[in-house]
């Protein structure tokens, strides 16, 4: 295992998709980066785009935020490798700007979990990267 | 009868070793010795495999063995290897992190940090999606 697992399968969707990609929806700051280790990476491979330690993460969430009216995550599908504290899910992300446009993704993230936070997080997108 | 669905739960489950072996000891060990048959018996007759980044869907076995034809063609050199698996036999599911190094004739080596979602109906690949960090390389079969 890369890490010692420690999160059963529910609790791996929990964290996923409620504690995670449901705080990033309403733009709760703060709770979206509990879920993060101060040393965490959040890497965005169909860009090569990498956002190293909790600073640099909480940059790219605040730029994420002030760029959309509206997020929305949503249809997930998740694999759950629990003996090895890892999750994928793909889902639909809806962004609204504040013209009404709207962008859709279809995406697929890449959670290792260590002690009940993301320890490393890769997002691969169907367009281009908008987490900059 | 529980319909089909993409990592629904309602399936048997593989033993946990078999979702990694069918990603790296024979579908991409196929596809780096250009092995078609063996690439193909990973799949059911009415698979289908999106490449996501580009929207390109490939429906059906004979569609997924012409693109592979053209990608053997086209590249003298193919190797998928740094492999992360999440594997869950639960929703008889399995999605793999890897890099590939790939080289088309005449060229230089292009590196690539990709992953795919196989999603298995019974013991074979039913939907497969590949996300590309670079242009797409899976393209149409040549007619």
């Amino acid at each position: 295992m890369q890490y010692a697992p420690t999160l059963n399968r529910a609790e791996l969707i929990e964290l996923a998709t409620k504690s995670y990609f449901a705080n990033v929806d309403a733009k709760n700051m703060e709770a979206t980066l509990d879920c993060f280790h101060d040393e965490a990476l959040f890497c965005v491979q169909t860009a090569f785009t990498r956002h190293a330690g909790k600073a640099e993460i909480r940059r790219m969430f605040a730029d994420f935020f002030g760029s959309w009216e509206s997020i929305v995550h949503k249809d997930f599908v998740c694999t759950v490798d629990e003996k090895n504290g890892r999750i994928t899910a793909s889902f639909e992300a809806v962004l609204t700007a504040a013209d009404g446009s709207v962008t859709r993704f279809f995406n697929t993230n890449f959670w290792r979990i260590r002690d009940g936070k993301f320890q490393e997080v890769y997002v691969y997108f169907s367009g281009a990267n908008v987490l900059v | 009868m529980i319909e089909w669905s993409e990592g629904g739960t309602a399936q048997a489950a593989m033993p946990y070793p078999y979702y990694i072996d069918i990603v790296t000891k024979r579908y991409f060990d196929g596809v780096d010795n250009k092995a078609m048959s063996q690439v193909l018996d990973c799949f059911t007759e009415d698979a289908i495999l999106t490449e996501v980044t580009s929207n390109t869907v490939h429906n059906g076995k004979a569609a997924i063995g012409a693109m592979f034809t053209k990608l053997f063609t086209d590249f003298s050199s193919i190797w998928h290897g740094n492999f992360v698996h999440t594997a869950d036999p639960e929703s008889n599911a399995v999605c793999s992190q890897f890099t590939v190094l790939i080289t088309p004739n005449g060229g230089g080596e292009l590196r690539y940090e990709n992953c795919n979602r196989f999603y298995l109906k019974g013991d074979k690949f039913h939907r497969v999606y590949v996300y590309m960090s670079g242009d797409n390389l899976l393209k149409e079969g040549d007619a």
